[in-house]
């Protein structure tokens, strides 16, 4: 054993001696190797910035929420328009409708004008709300969150008006999404509000049974309408439905999956089915192509320009599709998954004139695109301070 | 209009018979589409009601489509009922709605205990919103029979092959399989749709829309020409007048480049087809924007002796930085995906069997689809994003605005409308969670 000559005392005492230590050496991590010599330097550079002093410091950031909230309110001002006094003093003709069902139309319009104020208690209430979108937004995530953690809580908030303020978030929401977990456990929460508001409205409604909590239970056919007047429920999105939208498969349908096509041109995948063989016997959802082929073509037989489509969906899947319920708000809100989040660099652009942002001003980081710009921008920048 | 007003007067004279008329109401943010359809005569095109109370500078205040009467848009103060493309604030909505169909001068007068109404809605609304609306039509206007539907899904209804051109013998109605993407005021979304039936777990929302691009234009004008913060109508209309959709982003932002101190590019002398001059209006001769081609031989003393007598301002990327917002929304550091993988992201929560269908038929609606080069560019975005073997066709329809209206009053006359509708008695009788759920349900699935 080559110890370099040094001789180890043996010693049971160990000290952690402050400022280094001996570490194993395993050769180079990808991290490290990427530090020491990085594929593109300038992209490098740019990381190295980004962990020593970001590149949106926080005062940026909140710039930036700044300018967006500016960017999504109506006007520049709060504009208080009051809504005007009717001239002619004839107004609201038909605002009640007890008023409006009698047919002489020359008493309705005396009638209606005396009742002129006579809302039903739910109007009223709706007419009178001042509430933004934001506040009803806020209502609905803050109901969703007592529901998950005091579900009785919650049926009993919802159970007292149930006309009113109605548990209508509509049917129950098990679906699993496969693009990110965020909107399933989201789901699985407002599962939990449908769950506990299906509760408070047991008594209102005989046929209850009909609506599942949250197991998975895959209907073979659901009530095909509402005639009967109750809604109907869906089950559970199919696994194989959730299975076939895998990112993974985002790569050309493999030939070992698909059904190859051989009986017309390259352009069979505008002609939405393609051929009937490709469905499941029973595909009774999407009706098979029943109109004429194309006109023939010499290079149909061509095994070079065959299509390859991918396997159609089985009735179950679409069945389970189709059915599903809504998303909720915010739900649907499109985000970047977290492997596509940051994979192309933001582009930033001179806050001056709009060209390619180049120069960042060193005082504040804000970009420029020159000098000319960087000059117009520092006339500015002591101003900006307080910002 | 005419056709309402002749369908409402009939069904009155003949008393209580099954119901003709229908008041077919696309409820936008920006504006409301209306129009009466009944199986004798129907309106053939909405009319366009600006949604909004409006105060100008002199402190007049129109409401809804009294703004017709104004001229002189400066200064021009909103209050718009809808927000985020839900119906917010029904104080200004009810207004608005009576003044519209209701009074007895009101333009589209109808009689709601005997009419139908099929109103649209955005996707993913909240619950509480939907019970108010519910509660207003049936409680407040008592309208006979009542269907609220997410909008896009309308357009199903129309004849969808021949916006995208395809030869055909006959016409499906609901079509099969469609992408819709509707981009308005508010935001943007995708749709799915399969038979006229949604598909839920895909559909996904932009919140980029016509009102953040007029204010994100806005706000590029106040920094580089004039403030125009308290000008959102006339920022607007210069929006729509010159704003579009770039085929070569790096290209166009070479060509409108300055250049470094000094340098006198030929391509921003020039204006390289670019650079546009738009001419403000002055409200007194004038009172709508001029966009002119920018001249550059006019000196800048020549220049000078004009700016007298109209204000000019000079757009040049201010023109197509302002669409990119829908492609690029970190642009301005919104965290959302742009539109191309708005579509990505929508279809991956779907079977790849459907990919196909769904590229082939992708048909776009709403006001920011009117910038030049829109269609053309997302084709190319959404071909990017998908094997090579998918046929993407991006379509238009030559009413972008007016599309889903129009799919609604064929929805109508459609026997879906007849399965969906929920009467008044049936509210009565069962409350507005039951009409909420119906609504949520949709049509099911027999076909």
């Amino acid at each position: 054993m080559n110890n370099f000559g040094v001789i180890e005392v043996a010693s049971q005492k160990t000290k952690n001696a402050p400022g280094w230590a001996y570490v194993p050496d395993t050769g180079l991590t990808p991290a490290a190797a990427a530090a020491l010599q990085p594929l593109n330097r300038k992209r490098a550079a740019r990381d190295k910035a980004n962990v020593g002093a970001p590149d949106l410091t926080a005062r940026q950031d909140a710039k930036i929420r700044k300018d967006l909230e500016a960017l999504d309110k109506d006007s520049h001002r709060d504009a208080q328009i009051p809504i005007p006094p009717k001239a002619g003093g004839s107004r609201g003709a038909l605002s009640s409708k007890l008023y409006t069902q009698k047919r002489d139309h020359g008493a309705d319009m005396t009638s209606a004008w005396i009742a002129q104020n006579k809302h039903t208690p739910n109007v009223r209430k709706i007419l009178q709300s001042q509430k933004t979108f934001a506040n009803h937004l806020d209502d609905y995530h803050a109901f969703l969150a007592l529901a998950e953690s005091n579900p009785q809580l919650a049926a009993q908030v919802n159970k007292p008006t149930p006309t009113t303020t109605a548990r209508n978030s509509p049917a129950p929401s098990t679906i699993t999404t496969a693009s990110t977990n965020k909107r399933s456990s989201a789901a699985s929460k407002r599962a939990a509000v449908t769950a506990a508001a299906a509760a408070a409205a047991k008594e209102e409604k005989a046929g209850s049974s009909k609506r599942p909590k949250t197991q998975p239970q895959p209907k073979p056919a659901p009530a095909d309408d509402d005639d009967d007047g109750d809604v109907e429920m869906t089950p559970e999105t199919t696994e194989e439905a959730t299975a076939a939208a895998d990112p993974s498969e985002l790569l050309p349908p493999r030939p070992d999956t698909s059904t190859p096509l051989d009986d017309s041109t390259t352009e069979t995948t505008e002609t939405e089915p393609p051929k009937p063989q490709s469905y499941p016997p029973d595909g009774t959802i999407l009706p098979a192509y029943a109109r004429p082929p194309p006109v023939p073509h010499p290079g149909d037989d061509d095994p070079l320009l065959v299509s390859r489509v991918p396997p159609f969906p089985t009735d179950e899947e679409l069945r389970a599709l189709m059915t599903a319920p809504p998303l909720s708000y915010t739900e649907a809100r499109a985000q970047w998954t977290e492997e596509e989040e940051g994979r192309y660099p933001v582009r930033r652009f001179c806050e001056v004139c709009g060209y390619w942002g180049r120069v960042k001003c060193i005082k504040c980081g804000a970009r420029v695109c020159a000098l000319e710009c960087l000059e117009a921008h520092r006339e500015e920048c002591l101003v900006r301070y307080g910002l | 209009m005419a056709g309402g007003g002749g369908g409402a007067r009939k069904s009155r004279a003949a008393g209580p018979v099954p119901l003709t008329t229908t008041l077919v109401l696309d409820n936008g943010a920006d504006t409301i589409k209306a129009g009466f359809v009944s199986d004798d005569k129907s309106d053939d095109k909405p009319r366009i009601i600006p949604n909004c109370l409006a105060r100008d500078r002199h402190r007049k205040i129109y409401v809804g489509s009294e703004l017709e009467k104004c001229k002189d848009f400066s200064e021009m103060a909103f209050r718009r009922p809808v927000e985020k493309g839900f119906i917010v604030n029904w104080e200004a909505q009810k207004e608005i709605w009576d003044r519209e169909f209701f009074d007895d001068k009101a333009p589209n007068k109808c009689n709601p205990s005997e009419t139908r109404l099929i109103l649209t809605e955005q996707p993913n609304s909240l619950p509480s919103l939907q019970t108010h609306c519910d509660q207003i039509v049936f409680e407040e206007y008592g309208f006979a029979s009542y269907y609220r539907g997410v909008g896009p899904v309308f357009n199903a209804y129309r004849d969808i092959q021949s916006i995208s051109r395809t030869p055909q013998v006959s016409i499906d109605s609901p079509a099969e399989v469609i992408l819709l993407i509707d981009t308005g005021y508010s935001h943007t979304t995708v749709t799915p749709i399969l038979q006229g039936r949604p598909l839920h777990p895909a559909i996904r929302r932009l919140d980029v829309g016509g009102k953040l691009m007029t204010n994100y234009l806005t706000r590029l004008l106040s920094v580089r020409h004039f403030d125009m913060r308290n000008e959102p109508y006339i920022v607007n209309e210069m929006k729509e007048a010159v704003c579009y959709t770039s085929l070569d982003f790096k290209g166009d932002m070479e060509k409108t480049w300055k250049g470094t101190r000094g340098e006198k590019r030929e391509d921003y002398v020039g204006g390289a087809g670019i650079a546009k001059d738009y001419v403000l209006p002055d409200s007194h001769t004038r009172f709508h924007g001029v966009v002119r081609d920018y001249e550059p031989g006019v000196s800048a003393r020549a220049r000078k002796t004009i700016v007298s007598t109209e204000d000019v301002l000079t757009l040049r990327n201010e023109r197509f930085v302002v669409p990119e917002l829908l492609f690029n929304p970190s642009d301005i550091g919104i965290r959302q995906p742009g539109i191309a993988d708005l579509v990505k992201q929508s279809l991956l929560a779907l079977p790849i069997g459907l990919w196909p269908g769904l590229l082939a038929n992708i048909v776009v609606v709403g006001g920011n689809s009117l910038s030049e080069g829109f269609c053309q560019r997302l084709q190319t975005e959404i071909l990017k994003r998908f094997p090579d073997e998918c046929r993407v066709r991006v379509a238009r329809p030559e009413d972008p605005i007016t599309s889903t209206w129009l799919g609604a009053a064929n929805f109508a006359k459609h026997e879906h409308a007849s399965r969906l509708e929920v009467t008044k008695q049936e509210y009565e009788e069962h409350g507005a969670a039951w009409v909420a759920r119906k609504f949520a349900a949709g049509l099911g699935l027999d076909s």
